[in-house]
C-alpha cells in the first residue's frame, strides 16, 4: 500500500517535472524567436532574463561549497585588472594553444562548468553565456607586455559593490545585465571574487531582491500622464 | 539542509519566477526606485560601431566629458547587445599620448606646429596655386569608407562642382568595387538585396572565402546562435585556408586560388543538369549575356578596358557549361566532383533557403567582377533571391563603404547619383550642388591604384588624403612610397593618429575621432545609422567635413558650402537627401535617424518602414506590383545571367616563386593597425604581423614556428615570423600574412594587378619565395 503511493508519487512528480521543462522549453523558444525576428522598434532585442535561473540545479552544491568554505584566492583586484573598464570583455590570462578550434571544443571544456584545475592551481571561472561559442570574438589573450605607443588611458573606477538604497536593504545590482545575466556564474561557486560571493546562492531567484541599476539608460526625463 | 521536496518546491518556484518575468516585463525590477547617484554618473549615447561594415549598435559611456566605456546596444537590430572584442575597447584609442592635436607643417625638412588657421590657409593657398600652374586634374582627393557621409558628401561636391575635377577616388576601391561592378552589371542597382535578418531564415550559409568569425564575428555569432536554437541550419566554408570559421561550419571545402570561377560555374552546370533550375523564375526575371574575354590585368600604367555586353540563349549558356562538368574542373579548383555536387545540392534543393555571404575574397579578385556576377548567376538560376533566408548577400569591410562611398559616390566616376558620364545625372549634381552644368566632368579619371601612378609620374601635384593610410593599405607599396616622397607632389594628410602615410606628408591635419564628431554611417545591409558628438576633440582636432569645408572656402567656394561649424552635418545630409528622393533609395529622414539604431533604405516614409528586400514586390513598394519580382535597376526589370569564364591570375606560383602569397586581417586589428595598435587589449594579443605557413611546407625547409622567415616576391620582401599550426593553416603551396603590421610591410610584396572592370586590386594572389631569414 504504502509502496502503491511512492510509486503514484513519484510519477506524479515526474508528470509535474515534465510540464515545467516543457513549459520552459517553450518559453525559450518564444524568447530566442523575439530576438530574431523583431526589426523596427525593437526594445530589449537581447533579452536579459535568459539566463537567470541557469545555473540553479548547481544551487544546492554552490550553498554546501561555500557552507565548507571552499574557495579559491580570486579576489576583484585580479579580475578588475583584466577588464580594460568595468563591462569590457576579461583577457585570457593564462596561455591557450592558438588551435583553430571553436568554444564547444576548445574554451567550454573547462568554462561551462568550472571545476578545480591543478595546472594553474586555480578553480575555474565559469562563463555567464555559454551559448556564444567563438569565444575569441570578444576574449583574447595577452602575448606581449611592450606597449605600441604609450596610452593614457585612465581605467574608470568600477561601481561601488554594496550600493544599497537603505540600510540593510538588498544590493542592487550595479551592472549591465547582456550577456551576464546568470548571477550564479560570477556570484557564486569556488571562482567566485570573495567580495562579490553570495552566501545564500540556493535563492536562485536573485533578482527578487536585487534590482538592476547600471544606468543603461538615462532616466533624466520623467514619465506624465 | 534542503530535502529534495524542498528542492523541488524552490524549483517550481523558480520556473514561476521565469515565467512571470517573461509575461511581464519589468515588474521584477524596479531600478527607477534606485537613487541614480548610487551607480555614478555614466550617460550612454548610442553610435554605429567605428570599425567594420556590419555596423553593430554601441552605447558609449560618458562620464566628466570624457568616453570611458563601451557596450552593444541592445535595441539595436544588428547585434543585439552583443559586439567583438574590438568594438568594446574602441574608445581607448583616444587617449594614445601620440594623438594628432595640432597642425604640422614641413619647414626645410621638419614638422613645425602651427595654428590650423595657419595650415588651412597655406594648404588653400598650395592648392589653387597648383590648379593655376597645372591645371585642375594635377590635383587629387583620396578619401575612404571609414568617412563619414558629410564627409564623402563635401568632399564629392568640393572636387566635382566646385573645382571640376573627378581626381577623387577613396579605399573603398580596394575593398568594395567588385561587389558594385557586379552589382551593376547584374542587376543595375548597387547593394545587397537583402537583410541580416535573412540569418533568422536560412537553413544554409554558403561563406565565400569569407572568415567571418573573425572578419564579422557578430554576423558570424548570430548564425551560430541560428544553427544552436533551430533545426537544420549548417554552415558551408568554401575557402584557400582553413580559419576558426572552418572550425565552425558544418563542412570546409577548400579549394586552389583562383578556383573559385570554376566551382560558381560548375555549380549551374549541375543545377541546371540536374533539374534544379527554377524554370519559370529564369524565364520572367532574367536574361543571358557574355562579355569579353582575356581582359587583361592592368599591371601597367593608363591601363584602360571598357567591357561590352552580347545577348545570348539559354543554349548557347548552357553548352558553355559544358566546360564546367564537375568532374573536368577537379585538377583546377582542387575540389572534388562530390563536393561541388554536394554545394549544388544545397543550392538546388527547393526545400532549402540558402544565403551566400562573401567579402574580400571575392572582391579583391582579378575577377572580381565576374565572380560577383558568377554567384548571383547560382541564386537567379534556383530563384533563390530577394527572400527572407534567401539570397547573395555582399558582406562589406568598412563601416561606410556603402553609406559614403558607394551612396553618396566618393570614386572617380561617381555622383550622388549615377555616374559622371550620365548627362542626367550631371545635371541634377549640378541643381542640387548650384554650379553650372558645364562645371562636372563627363570622363572619369585616376581609379585608387592609378591616382597612385600619377603621383608616382609626376601628373598629380597635390593629393589629400582623409581617414585612410594608403602606404600600409596599397599593393605594391614599394611603389608608392617612393611616389609619395617625390618633391613633385603636395601631401596633405587628415589623421587622427601620425601613420607612415602621414610620415610622407608636407602637411599633417589633426582630425576628430569617431565620437569626437557628429556624422551618419551606412553598413553592410544598406542601414543608416546616425551618432552625436559626445566628448570633445582633443587640441585643435577638427572633424574632416568642415576641414574640407574650411579649404573650400579659402578657395573661393565659400557660396556653395554655407554650413554652419556647430550643425554641418545635419544641414549636409538633408541637402544629400534630396538626391535620393524616390522609391527605390529614399533616405530616412534625420528625425527617424537620431531616434531609432538605424533605418534601411528605400525607407517608406508614408509608414515608417525600412525596406528589408528589395526587388520583391511583396516588401518593396518600388517594384512594378503586377509582378512577383522586379529588377528595376533594369530598364526591363530582368536581372542578367553573366557567361563568364575562367581565366588565370596574372602571377602563378612558379619555380623561381614557389608559393601564393595570400593577405588579410585577424579579429584583434581594424586595416593598418593605426587604431588598434594604440588600443593596448588589441596589440597585446597580437603585438605584431607573422606568415602562416603549411605544416608540410614549413618541415620540408626546416621552419620552425615563430622562426624568422623572408617572404620575397618581384616587387619587394618583408620578414616576418612563422606561424605554423596557430590561427589559420593556408592550403600547401599558399602562404598568408596579415597587414596590419606597419614594421613588416606585407604590401611592398604583393602585386598591383586589379580587375579590368572595377579596378579593384587582388590581394589574395600574388607568387613570393620563402627563404630563412
Amino acid at each position: 500500500m504504502r509502496q502503491g503511493y511512492v510509486i503514484i508519487g513519484f510519477w506524479v512528480v515526474l508528470l509535474i517535472a515534465a510540464g515545467f521543462i516543457v513549459k520552459a522549453s517553450l518559453m525559450e523558444e518564444q524568447v530566442l524567436n523575439n530576438r530574431g525576428i523583431i526589426e523596427q522598434h525593437a526594445t530589449n532585442a537581447l533579452p536579459v532574463e535568459e539566463g537567470v535561473f541557469k545555473l540553479s540545479h548547481n544551487a544546492k552544491e554552490f550553498l554546501e561549497l561555500f557552507k565548507h568554505g571552499v574557495t579559491s584566492n580570486k579576489n576583484l583586484v585580479s579580475y578588475r585588472e583584466r577588464r580594460a573598464f568595468p563591462g569590457a570583455p576579461p583577457t585570457i590570462p593564462h596561455p591557450t594553444e592558438e588551435a583553430h578550434s571553436m568554444g564547444g571544443n576548445d574554451c567550454l571544456q573547462c568554462h561551462q562548468n568550472g571545476g578545480y584545475v591543478d595546472k594553474f592551481k586555480a578553480y575555474t571561472p565559469i562563463t555567464p553565456h555559454p551559448e556564444f561559442i567563438n569565444c575569441k570574438q570578444c576574449h583574447v589573450p595577452v602575448k606581449s607586455t611592450v606597449a605600441f605607443k604609450l596610452n593614457n588611458w585612465k581605467k574608470p573606477m568600477a561601481p561601488d559593490t554594496k550600493q544599497q538604497a537603505l540600510l540593510g536593504s538588498p544590493p542592487i545590482i550595479p551592472h549591465s545585465l547582456e550577456m551576464r545575466s546568470n548571477c550564479l556564474a560570477c556570484h557564486a561557486g569556488p571562482s567566485a571574487p570573495v567580495e562579490i560571493k553570495v552566501s545564500h546562492p540556493d535563492r536562485v531567484n536573485c533578482r527578487q531582491c536585487h534590482a538592476l541599476n547600471d544606468n543603461s539608460k538615462n532616466t533624466t526625463k520623467i514619465w506624465t500622464r | 539542509m534542503m530535502n529534495r521536496r524542498n528542492f523541488l518546491k524552490k524549483a517550481a518556484a523558480a520556473s514561476a519566477m521565469a515565467a512571470a518575468a517573461t509575461m511581464i516585463p519589468g515588474i521584477l525590477f524596479a531600478s527607477d526606485q534606485v537613487d541614480e547617484k548610487l551607480s555614478g554618473n555614466i550617460s550612454w549615447t548610442k553610435a554605429p560601431c567605428r570599425f567594420c561594415g556590419v555596423g553593430c549598435g554601441i552605447l558609449v559611456g560618458t562620464q566628466n566629458g570624457k568616453a570611458v566605456a563601451v557596450k552593444g546596444d541592445p535595441n539595436s537590430s544588428v547585434n543585439k547587445g552583443l559586439l567583438c572584442v574590438k568594438g568594446y575597447h574602441q574608445i581607448m584609442c583616444t587617449s594614445s599620448a601620440d594623438r594628432l592635436t595640432k597642425p604640422l607643417v614641413k619647414k626645410n625638412g621638419k614638422y613645425v606646429e602651427t595654428s590650423m588657421e595657419e595650415a588651412l590657409d597655406f594648404v588653400a593657398s598650395k592648392m589653387k596655386e597648383t590648379i593655376e600652374k597645372h591645371g585642375k586634374d594635377s590635383v587629387a582627393m583620396y578619401t575612404s569608407g571609414q568617412s563619414t557621409i558629410p564627409e564623402g558628401y563635401v568632399a564629392s561636391k568640393f572636387m566635382k562642382g566646385a573645382i571640376g575635377t573627378n581626381n577623387l577616388d577613396c579605399n573603398a576601391r580596394l575593398c568594395m568595387a567588385s561587389a558594385v561592378a557586379g552589382f551593376l552589371t547584374t542587376f543595375g542597382a548597387d547593394e545587397p538585396m537583402g537583410c541580416y535578418e535573412d540569418i533568422e531564415h536560412a537553413n544554409v550559409f554558403v561563406l565565400w572565402g569569407n572568415n567571418m568569425a573573425e572578419m564579422h564575428p557578430v554576423l558570424f555569432s548570430r548564425m551560430l546562435d541560428n544553427r544552436l536554437t533551430r533545426k537544420n541550419v549548417k554552415i558551408i566554408d568554401l575557402a584557400t585556408r582553413t580559419t576558426r570559421t572552418s572550425k565552425a561550419a558544418d563542412k570546409s571545402i577548400l579549394f586552389t586560388p583562383q578556383g573559385d570561377l570554376a566551382i560558381a560555374n560548375a555549380i549551374c552546370y549541375e543545377i541546371i543538369n540536374s533539374g534544379w533550375a527554377n524554370q519559370s523564375f529564369i524565364e520572367k526575371h532574367t536574361v543571358f549575356s557574355k562579355g569579353k574575354t582575356n581582359i587583361g590585368y592592368g599591371t601597367e600604367d593608363k591601363f584602360a578596358f571598357k567591357d561590352q555586353a552580347e545577348p545570348i540563349d539559354f543554349e548557347q549558356y548552357k553548352t558553355f557549361l559544358e566546360d564546367y562538368r564537375p568532374d573536368k574542373v577537379e585538377a583546377l579548383t582542387g575540389v572534388s566532383a562530390k563536393d561541388i555536387k554536394y554545394l549544388a545540392s544545397l543550392y538546388g534543393d527547393p526545400n532549402l533557403k540558402v544565403v551566400s555571404y562573401w567579402c574580400m575574397g571575392m572582391n579583391q579578385h582579378t575577377r572580381g567582377t565576374w565572380i560577383n556576377n558568377l554567384v548571383y548567376n547560382i541564386h537567379l538560376l534556383t530563384g533563390k533571391i530577394s527572400q527572407p533566408g534567401n539570397g547573395p548577400f555582399s558582406l562589406t569591410g568598412q563601416p561606410s563603404a556603402c553609406g559614403t562611398a558607394r551612396e553618396v559616390g566618393t570614386f572617380t566616376h561617381k555622383l550622388p547619383k549615377g555616374v559622371v558620364t550620365n548627362k542626367e545625372n550631371r545635371e541634377l549634381a549640378a541643381k542640387i550642388w548650384k554650379v553650372p552644368y558645364e562645371n562636372i566632368p563627363d570622363k572619369p579619371t585616376y581609379h585608387a591604384t592609378e591616382m597612385f601612378r600619377a603621383v608616382d609620374r609626376g601628373d598629380i601635384k597635390f593629393i589629400w588624403t582623409q581617414v585612410t593610410n594608403p602606404l600600409v593599405s596599397l599593393p605594391k607599396t614599394s611603389r608608392y612610397r617612393p611616389a609619395m616622397e617625390k618633391e613633385s607632389c603636395f601631401v596633405v594628410v587628415s589623421d587622427v593618429f601620425p601613420t607612415p602615410t602621414s610620415d610622407v606628408a608636407d602637411v599633417i591635419l589633426p582630425a576628430a575621432w569617431h565620437v569626437e564628431k557628429s556624422g551618419m554611417y551606412g553598413n553592410s545591409e544598406r542601414r543608416t545609422q546616425y551618432w552625436d558628438q559626445m566628448v570633445e576633440a582633443p587640441g585643435e582636432a577638427m572633424p574632416d567635413a568642415w576641414m574640407t569645408i574650411e579649404i573650400a572656402k579659402r578657395m573661393g567656394y565659400g557660396d556653395l558650402f554655407p554650413y554652419s561649424k556647430e550643425n554641418h552635418h545635419e544641414e549636409i545630409y538633408n541637402e544629400y537627401r534630396q538626391f535620393h528622393v524616390g522609391k527605390k533609395h529614399n533616405m530616412a529622414p534625420l528625425e527617424v535617424l537620431k531616434k531609432e539604431s538605424g533605418a534601411i533604405w528605400p525607407y517608406i516614409e508614408e509608414t515608417g518602414k525600412s525596406t528589408q528586400w528589395r526587388f520583391n514586390s511583396k516588401y518593396d513598394p518600388a517594384c512594378n506590383q503586377e509582378k512577383e519580382f522586379d529588377f528595376y535597376g533594369k530598364p526591363n526589370g530582368k536581372a542578367i545571367i553573366w557567361q563568364r569564364p575562367y581565366e588565370p591570375a596574372p602571377e602563378m606560383p612558379d619555380n623561381e616563386y614557389p608559393f601564393w602569397l595570400n593577405t588579410g586581417r585577424v579579429i584583434e586589428h581594424w586595416h593598418t593597425g593605426s587604431m588598434t595598435r594604440r588600443i593596448p587589449v588589441l596589440h597585446q594579443a597580437v603585438p605584431n604581423a607573422y606568415v602562416e605557413l603549411h605544416p608540410d611546407d614549413a618541415k620540408q625547409m626546416g621552419i620552425r614556428n615563430k622562426e624568422n622567415v623572408k617572404v620575397i616576391s618581384r616587387r619587394g620582401t618583408t620578414v616576418l615570423p612563422a606561424s605554423i599550426n596557430e590561427r589559420g593553416m593556408p592550403t600547401k603551396g599558399q602562404v598568408f600574412v596579415p597587414f596590419f603590421d606597419e614594421s613588416m610591410m606585407i604590401n611592398d610584396v604583393t602585386l598591383d594587378a586589379f580587375c579590368p572592370i572595377s579596378k579593384e586590386p587582388d590581394y589574395k594572389k600574388c607568387a613570393v619565395r620563402i627563404e630563412k631569414a
